[in-house]
């Protein structure tokens, strides 16, 4: 798996991307997607990153993407 | 305004190339090395239509010129911000991009997209509109654009070759695990 770009975060994120992988072959890709076992392992690998991104001040470039980007969610987060 | 186009067929089933996505830039992939941290944000599944939403951070080494780097103050890594869809029912992969470090000269939207093509092979398309935003020369803009295109064109190349690598390298690695799996259950039906 690729790396966090905080290192203090690589550990927890190695943990949760294991997680995921096998949540998202096993479960989601075979529609039994109502369980989310890797939530609490995400919690943890997030408040990591979190602090991270403040400090290295990206969150504020972040939010303005996420406000240029929420279009996207209308055309794609619906059934084609 | 500028477009890079391209598309192509990957001998891997949608579910393969699907899953592998998702550590594309693993150390399994040596063609994109540029590529130096994914990190993700937030995901989750749209209770009303079961697709994943997931918005991930990508971190980059930074390679541009150095008229560019001059021209406006270089950093040593950029960041790219990216919104995953997943539809498990139609089977569409659709990824959605924009640059974050120097969105104030240049904005770069880049939609990818997976789905089957055949049982066995999945179909790739990948877009991208490249803007340069200053002010100032004409010239300037054009070789910012046209600079930024080729870099592009290189970078997916690139993507596409580490891609097969970690295709192939995932499909082994899951057979290995299937025939272990296999041997195991038999050893303990023995």
């Amino acid at each position: 798996m690729s790396a966090s770009l905080a290192p203090e975060c690589n550990e927890v994120k190695e943990r949760y991307d294991s997680c995921f992988l096998k949540w998202y072959s096993e479960k989601f890709l075979r529609g039994n997607a109502s369980t989310d076992e890797c939530e609490p392992l995400f919690k943890e690998y997030r408040s990591c990153l979190s602090r991270a991104l403040k400090d290295k001040g990206i969150e504020n470039m972040l939010e303005e993407a996420r406000q240029d980007m929420k279009e996207n969610d209308t055309h794609h987060l619906r059934r084609s | 305004m500028k477009v890079f186009a391209s598309d192509c067929t990957f001998d891997y089933s949608w579910e393969e190339v699907s899953t592998a996505n998702w550590r594309k830039y693993c150390p399994w992939n040596q063609s994109s090395t540029h590529v130096i941290a994914v990190d993700t944000l937030s995901r989750g599944v749209d209770a009303s239509t079961g697709i994943l939403r997931a918005e991930r951070l990508i971190t980059c080494q930074q390679s541009a010129p150095k008229w560019i780097n001059a021209l406006i103050g270089g950093k040593d890594t950029s960041h790219v911000y990216e919104i995953s869809y997943v539809d498990p029912e139609s089977k569409k992969v659709t990824m959605c991009s924009t640059n974050l470090t120097w969105a104030n000269l240049l904005s770069v939207r880049e939609t990818v997209t997976y789905q089957p093509h055949t049982s066995l092979q999945t179909k790739f398309t990948q877009d991208a509109q490249i803007t340069a935003l200053c002010g100032g020369w004409q010239k300037v803009k054009n070789s910012i654009e046209d600079f930024t295109v080729e870099r592009f064109g290189q970078n997916a190349k690139r993507g596409r070759e580490g891609f097969e690598a970690v295709l192939e390298m995932s499909r082994r690695v899951f057979g290995e695990q299937r025939e272990r799996q296999q041997h195991d259950s038999m050893k303990m039906a023995a």
